[in-house]
């Protein structure tokens, strides 16, 4: 069935070659008479097409976002019309360099779909979701050029493409304040980000201005490292006790204590490595705040039916650890005839779980099990011989 | 005889929605998520098996657990990680392995005796088996030319850490159960580890390296190592599950087992892939065409149409949907499988198994939780959520099953 629709559109004139159309159309609208173009090798090795395949995972995150309370999608799509596509000019009101009218776009679905007058070289994802989404419509804006060259399909489908991402640390930084339904992965992020901004702003906390962000540049701990301890804690560790109202105000304010209380005994009980750039310490590089994690969950665990540790029980718990601990000078000693400088800890998975294991293992030889305790399973183990 | 479920962090996740194939954002991996043994409300194991190469991760087997998931079952003990106060069922013993296919091409295990105990102890298991170094060859005639240096030399370390295992189990009066492992390259051999950890005071023994044995081989190691059994000596077996012959394992011995094979074959098997008291059926294959590599490459290069693949797969979906409805008829599902099949494969080889099944529909028979609460989604091969699903269900079926055999129940 042939129609034709007519798009009211302003024509934006550019440069001396190049003529732009910007318009809002349905999103549901545009696969009638716009397509992808497919990136493949044709049998003799010529290349056509330019687009990638859909992520379906990525579409599901713009789905449920386009499903959502009341959501807005700002940006563009691009689309690249060939010359069937006519622009109709109003009489009326104009600039030197624009003037509105109509997109007059022919729709005929009987085509092959690599027919269609139009190609999408920007926005594939996003009108792949609002195809899909259980709403009757939602119309987004669209900028348009026409051309019969794919050329310059493809020059402006790598344009558009290779912008520079924000960096994620940036991101992480200005989450806390939105309240918007985010892609998964930065809602998981959430939580962790807005614990770190507090314990790197708030005047009580033992590690305000120490954390490096996009805003303190002058701190010492990478960003990542402390998220990675916090998500590590909030999956596995105390913190995840704790976070079972869905982190509401104080929730937030009492994990908040424990994270200070525990904080403040690490700069207590290693005063001498604290505040320590990584590369003369690693007591706040990646490996150490994760693996001091790990002891924060595990001094947690043997306080659990006495409540929350203090950070005076904290202390009292890691200070027999300062003994064998090797933040900034010699040599660990992981058993087994396995030593390992202390610059030589890097940050690293397997780095990670040596230090983390090591220190978890020491702990609960000097601590837990010397302490008489209720836990039948926790026998000790002798020293090897 | 009692059945041993190896952990490989086999769950589910219950906020899983089949239709809409979405789960709930706030979802926390294995918090949230379910163990059989938290979907069943009646048994379908006698224990859960932990191997320490699982939960590390060696060389090229990287870890099933996360950095902190592993720490948290270090701190709090398998019991609690694993929920066990929450069954209904009644106890759940736990045993502790080294999980020594992990690292079987190395020289020497990786880890200590020391290490092993610790670990052991640490989550709190009831039963640990001795550090081993897995033997694989099944070669009876070495008996008379002598076997390859280093099979024996295999042997014997198993055997000198098995001593070492038990002297630091009684020196230090561990918590737990020891067993030695048996290990060997012909029946002889076998007998000769098991007189061999008897002595040393083993009264429970794992026997390794029987996977890929054929049946009548493993009887043979058995009769070879009942000739040298004390009678409170009990057998485990490591990896195998023999349904046929569990009551002649039983005369030999043969006190536990474990085997994952119920639950993988679900997912890995290329026909028998759900589980009846009486045979095994083939599930029906709708390939996810994102999770699918094979047709991914495919597309990404250009070679197969995208839409066209989502098509063909949702039409498969909507096909089930409305035969489950009685809506359809059998050819009509089996025309929809066969145009994606074709699709993706290149032939449709699976048509005269999917009639079967779909035609007997035996999920509709069957009376375990899975069933009665997934409906026909646990014929679907496709997805983890349904295939591990099929998995559970069939680790049901089977420990079902082997009561039958063992006379232990009506069935």
């Amino acid at each position: 069935m042939n129609e034709t629709l007519r798009i009211p559109a302003i024509e934006v004139k550019q440069s001396e070659r190049r003529t732009l159309y910007t318009f809002a159309v349905d999103g549901k609208l545009v696969h009638r008479f716009a397509t992808i173009s497919r990136i493949r090798r044709s049998e003799d090795g010529n290349l056509s097409g330019y687009q990638r395949p859909e992520v379906l995972s990525h579409i599901e995150e713009i789905r449920n976002y386009v499903e959502s309370e009341s959501p807005m999608v700002p940006n563009a799509v691009v689309i690249a019309f060939d010359s069937r596509v006519r622009f109709e000019p109003f009489a009326g009101p104009q600039s030197p360099y624009s003037r509105m009218g109509e997109l007059v776009v022919p729709v005929d679905e009987s085509l092959p779909e690599e027919r269609r007058p139009g190609f999408i070289v920007d926005g594939q994802q996003r009108l792949a979701a609002i195809r899909d989404a259980n709403v009757a419509q939602f119309p987004v804006c669209a900028s348009g050029f026409i051309t019969d060259d794919v050329r310059e399909q493809t020059e402006q489908f790598i344009l558009v493409n290779s912008t520079k991402p924000l960096p994620k640390g940036l991101i992480y930084e200005l989450l806390p304040n939105t309240d918007a339904q985010l892609p998964s992965l930065l809602s998981r992020r959430k939580l962790p980000s807005l614990l770190l901004t507090r314990l790197n702003t708030r005047d009580s906390s033992p590690l305000k201005g120490m954390i490096q962000t996009a805003t303190t540049p002058g701190g010492i701990i990478k960003d990542n490292s402390i998220l990675k301890m916090l998500e590590n804690s909030l999956s596995d560790g105390v913190l995840y006790r704790m976070n079972q109202a869905g982190g509401d105000e104080l929730e937030v304010e009492q994990i908040l204590g424990v994270l200070f209380s525990f904080w403040s005994a690490v700069r207590e009980v290693f005063s001498k490595e604290w505040g320590k750039k990584p590369k003369d310490s690693r007591l706040l590089h990646g490996a150490g705040v994760v693996s001091l994690g790990f002891l924060m969950d595990a001094i947690s665990e043997r306080y659990r039916n006495k409540g929350l540790p203090t950070k005076d029980q904290f202390a009292k718990d890691l200070s027999p650890l300062k003994e064998l601990c090797r933040w900034s000078d010699g040599y660990w000693d992981f058993g087994q005839n396995q030593q390992r400088k202390w610059d030589e800890i890097q940050n690293t998975k397997k780095d990670i779980a040596l230090l983390s294991n090591h220190l978890v293992i020491q702990y609960k030889a000097l601590v837990w099990n010397r302490a008489p305790t209720a836990r039948g399973r926790q026998l000790e183990l002798s020293p090897q011989a | 005889m009692r059945y041993f479920l190896p952990d490989s962090q086999d769950l589910v996740d219950p906020s899983f929605d089949f239709d809409t194939e979405r789960r709930l954002a706030t979802r926390q991996r294995q918090r949230d998520d379910l163990y059989a043994h938290e979907v069943f409300t009646e048994r379908a194991y006698d224990g859960i098996l932990v191997s320490k190469g699982i939960v590390d991760g060696f060389g090229a087997t990287t870890s099933r657990y996360t950095l902190a998931q592993r720490q948290r079952l270090l701190r709090t003990g398998a019991p609690d990680f694993f929920r066990l106060s929450r069954v209904k069922w009644g106890a759940i013993p736990m045993m502790g392995d080294c999980g020594a296919f992990t690292y079987v091409k190395e020289e020497k295990p990786p880890y200590t005796v020391e290490d092993l105990a610790s670990f052991y102890v640490e989550c709190g298991f009831d039963y640990g088996i001795s550090l081993d170094h897995v033997i694989l060859a099944y070669q009876p005639e070495w008996d008379q030319t002598g076997a390859l240096a280093e099979m024996q030399e295999r042997q014997e370390l198993t055997l000198s850490l098995a001593q070492n295992f038990f002297d630091l189990h009684q020196r230090d009066a561990l918590p737990f159960t020891p067993l030695g492992v048996a290990q060997g390259w012909s029946p002889r051999s076998y007998a000769r580890s098991l007189k061999e950890l008897q002595r040393i005071g083993y009264r429970y023994v794992a026997v390794g390296g029987m996977v890929p044995l054929k049946t009548h081989e493993i009887l043979a190691t058995l009769r070879e190592m009942n000739c040298v059994r004390r009678d409170d000596t009990r057998l485990h077996l490591l990896g195998i599950s023999r349904i046929e012959t569990v009551q002649d394992f039983a005369r030999l011995g043969v006190a536990s087992f474990d085997s994952t094979a119920p639950l993988r074959q679900a997912f890995k098997d290329g026909k028998d892939n759900f589980y009846t008291l009486q045979r095994t059926y083939t599930a029906v294959r709708i390939p996810q065409v994102e999770g699918n590599p094979k047709l991914q490459k495919l597309i990404s290069s250009g070679k197969l149409n995208q839409e066209r693949a989502r098509e063909l797969e949702k039409a498969c979906l909507e096909a089930m949907r409305r035969f489950d409805a009685g809506e359809v008829k059998v050819d009509h599902v089996l025309e929809r499988l066969s145009r994606y099949e074709e699709f993706y494969d290149g032939e449709a080889s699976h048509q005269d198994a999917y009639r079967e099944v779909l035609e007997v529909r035996p999920w509709k028979h069957c009376p375990c939780d899975v069933c009665r609460t997934l409906g026909y989604h646990i014929i679907l091969f496709r997805g983890a959520e349904r295939n591990r699903r099929r998995g559970f269900h069939n680790t049901w079926v089977f420990y079902r099953r082997l009561q039958r055999e063992l006379g232990l129940a009506a069935a």
